[in-house]
């Protein structure tokens, strides 16, 4: 299992390739992940998790270990995801997406009731409850990846909950 | 424990594992309480359908390869970092040595204040620059 020590070891040492090597492994997926729960389209995830990681590979040599790895990739992440938010945010109506799989009728429209519900929640809740199923209901994955406390993390799910009971009472 | 602690407890639960004792707790107040029991199943059932919508999107299998075309095509810019930095102190020597030849003071005085001023000139746009940095 790689650790952000054993990258700052390689960049300390210039060994920017392997270093970026392993950020790769254990980041891309996250940080493609934040990109979709931000953007919502995976097409225009990918390509914004391309210009991230190209961003990184290029800001390799100046990353001074101030901040811890996962700090500065996932602000690097988070303010390019806005940016390109901001400018296409007419492009921001699609539906929350995942991989095709077959469905049965009645688990299709609970997935689309339960989806357009998640779309009334404030943006914050729905990031948030969106990264914990994501990252397979990890806490602390999620306030790394949104820079939040672990408590704002769990209070946000707590009023995402609590908002989704009330509308499916409704 | 009363219906809003259960409440909290219920929340909790999607998060972490409750102790056994909190557990036992919440469990005895649920098979007395219908109305919590009732906001049990229904956050029971939320879990179940979020989970089941939302999946995590993979990337597609050429992701690497694409980006490692993009890097192919991008110089590396560990110079380009460098640059900025390379010109301002040739072009402050440069500057320096032009006073030392040009003005009528002692060339030790001029070389000193040129010296500092070169310095603290730098030591501005480094602390500037790391302020508005973007990463």
């Amino acid at each position: 299992m790689m650790r952000d020590e054993d990258v700052d070891a390689l960049l300390r040492s210039r060994r920017y390739e392997d270093a970026f090597g392993l950020i790769l492994d254990r980041y891309q997926e996250r940080v493609f992940r934040l990109a979709f729960s931000i953007l919502k389209e995976a097409g225009r995830a990918e390509e914004v998790t391309q210009d991230i990681f190209l961003k990184l590979w290029q800001a390799l040599p100046i990353y001074d270990g101030r901040a811890a790895l996962s700090t500065w990739l996932y602000t690097i992440a988070r303010n390019r995801c806005f940016s390109t938010f901001r400018k296409e945010s007419m492009r921001m109506t699609a539906p929350l997406e995942g991989p095709a799989e077959p469905c049965r009728e009645e688990t299709v429209s609970q997935h689309a009731e339960i989806k357009q519900l998640l779309e009334r929640l404030p943006k914050v809740q729905r990031e948030v409850i969106t990264l914990f199923y994501f990252q397979d209901e990890s806490i602390q994955d999620v306030a790394q990846m949104l820079d939040l406390p672990e408590n704002t993390v769990k209070s946000h799910l707590h009023r995402a909950r609590l908002a989704l009971a009330e509308m499916m009472r409704n | 424990m009363d219906c809003q602690n259960a409440k909290e407890k219920l929340l909790e639960s999607f998060e972490s594992a409750l102790s056994d004792d909190v557990k036992g707790q919440l469990e005895n107040h649920l098979t007395t309480c219908p109305t919590c029991e009732r906001f049990g199943e229904l956050l029971n059932q939320i879990h179940a359908q979020l989970k089941e919508a939302i999946t995590a999107p993979r990337l597609s299998p050429g992701f690497r390869a694409a980006l490692q075309a993009r890097i192919d095509r991008q110089p590396r810019g560990l110079w380009t970092h460098w640059l900025p930095d390379v010109a301002y102190l040739a072009g402050s020597g440069a500057a320096i040595l032009c006073c030392v030849f040009l003005l009528p003071f002692p060339a030790s005085s001029v070389l000193w204040i040129g010296a500092l001023i070169a310095t603290t000139g730098y030591s501005f746009q480094t602390l500037l620059l790391s302020s508005v940095e973007e990463v």
